[in-house]
């Protein structure tokens, strides 16, 4: 018998942006989600956490669908990492903090653990008092990352959180996730319209252009791609 | 000196018609070209009230409850009109008209009942000298309050979209994701009754006060009466702001906890 899938989406829509996905992810996996803009990559990942929901289909998480499950325990096993790294008033240790306002067992986090969650996105203990929004985009998506972290997540959703910053550092950031991946036994779906990095630590593909999926699985699909659009878009990309 | 009231006819207010005409000269000398727009605000002036003053002398003639409960309840009728009226313009939030008569009963229920039985001991407690013009202060009030928060808080949201979804997205409930927009929303509608609060007397002699020293009240008990108004004011804002937003602000939440966003952009 084979493992059972974490996600499992069987003929999945969100009107009018997506139609009829079939996908199943397993834990441990890196998918990197591409397509051309408007493609409906984003719509997609917001599905996994359930900040949207199916407008058809069934989509399973651990095997219960996901609107029999207690939205804020979702959205707590499966974060999120947006495009643009929302940083709110205050210091870097409140932005840090801020899932503990809400979480029963806040008082577990003493601030010496704060400080490892700050270290594990290398990033210097001295940050806590600085003005979060003062940042640069860089370190604001590593604390985006170490908040994210403190709930203890099973999934990483990645909302192309690293399009905004020149490749050489947006590669540093998936070099951390992929360290993260690994230390924290995470599973990985990332969204990516740049083929060059959307192959850098991922171990699955999943081709999406008008709202259909044209073309999933190993991510070696990328070197011998069997759908034209996806060859076509490849090819563009590297013109 | 003997208290003198002075009891105005309607010659008398035909004659301060003067006034407006002043207003309307200055207004076509300098062009502004709202002359015409004043008269018929001036018109209005004089046949609404003039209406609304009949209406009152036959209802008060009855003396009967349920003439005054049906009165209080034809007011916030109206006022919640005006109120969902408002804000349709702005952005169609489900069910406000409800939201907005069912928050102007409570707190008009709350205060007023307070108000006429424990603090000024009207008997009979539909008492229409005392009952009908306090329920207008606070209808009146409670309605430019609510439209005044709740403006503020679809501003708040639409400012702070990306805010709210980085909480739901890292687990919070719909209400602390919009706390911060709570917060202001509410501090915006009630620092203006906090401030006249703090200016009271020093500044302006407020309408209430103004008006029973001209119709011969005692200065002493005018004021005692305004102090009591400016505390139903205050009261009835924080009730209304707080438990109209409590309502509203599950509107653009759908029962998965996910932010309508449909409702911010769709106008």
């Amino acid at each position: 018998m084979s493992a059972p899938a974490l996600f499992d989406l069987e003929h999945v829509g969100y009107d009018p942006v997506l139609r009829d996905l079939s996908l199943r992810i397993f834990p441990g996996e890196h998918w990197v989600i591409m397509g051309p803009s408007g493609a409906g990559k984003s719509t997609c990942l917001r599905l996994f956490n359930g900040l949207l929901s199916p407008t058809g289909g069934r989509l399973t998480f651990h095997g219960s669908p996901l609107e029999t499950m207690d939205p804020p325990v979702l959205r707590q096993k499966v974060g999120m990492l947006f495009q643009e790294a929302v940083m709110l008033q205050g210091t870097v240790e409140e932005n840090l903090c801020l899932p503990l306002r809400w979480r029963p067992d806040s008082a577990r986090y003493t601030r010496r653990r704060i400080i490892d969650y700050l270290h594990l996105v290398e990033l210097d203990a001295s940050l806590l008092g600085v003005p979060a929004r003062t940042l640069s985009g860089g370190e604001k998506q590593r604390v985006a990352l170490a908040r994210i972290l403190l709930n203890d997540p099973e999934v990483l959703l990645l909302d192309e959180p690293t399009a905004s910053l020149d490749p050489p550092l947006a590669r540093k950031i998936l070099r951390l996730v992929h360290r993260l991946q690994r230390e924290f036994k995470l599973t990985v779906i990332r969204v990516s319209h740049h083929p060059e990095l959307a192959r850098d630590f991922a171990d699955h593909v999943c081709f999406i252009q008008a709202g259909r999926i044209l073309e999933a699985g190993p991510i070696s699909r990328l070197d011998q791609p069997v759908a034209p659009d996806l060859r076509e878009f490849l090819e563009q990309s590297r013109s | 000196m003997t208290n003198t009231f002075y009891s105005l006819t309607w010659t008398d207010v035909f004659a301060s018609l003067v006034l407006v005409l002043v207003s309307i000269a200055l207004l076509k000398w300098w062009k502004i070209g709202l002359e015409k727009t004043l008269l018929i605000g001036t018109l209005r002036t004089f046949v609404q009230l003039t209406a609304m003053g009949y209406v009152l002398t036959y209802f008060f003639a009855q003396r009967r409850w349920y003439f005054m409960v049906g009165l209080v309840a034809l007011m916030i009728l109206i006022a919640s009109y005006e109120g969902y009226r408002r804000q349709r313009s702005r952005v169609r939030i489900p069910r406000y008209f409800a939201i907005i008569t069912g928050v102007l009963f409570v707190t008009v229920a709350a205060v007023l009942g307070t108000v006429l039985q424990f603090i000024l001991h009207v008997q009979p407690w539909y008492y229409p000298y005392a009952m009908i013009p306090i329920a207008g202060m606070i209808i009146g009030n409670a309605l430019n309050t609510a439209s005044l928060t709740v403006n503020r808080f679809v501003g708040e949201l639409e400012h702070r979209e990306s805010e709210i979804e980085l909480y739901l997205s890292l687990g919070a409930p719909p209400r602390v994701a919009v706390q911060d927009a709570l917060r202001e929303s509410i501090k915006a509608a009630l620092l203006p009754t906090v401030n006249s609060m703090m200016m009271v007397g020093l500044v302006q002699l407020p309408g209430v006060m103004t008006g029973q020293i001209l119709s011969g009240i005692d200065p002493i008990i005018a004021v005692r009466y305004q102090i009591m108004i400016m505390y139903m004011w205050v009261t009835a804002s924080t009730m209304t702001n707080i438990l109209v937003l409590a309502l509203v602000y599950r509107q653009f939440f759908t029962p998965r906890q996910q932010l309508r966003r449909e409702l911010l952009h769709h106008r």
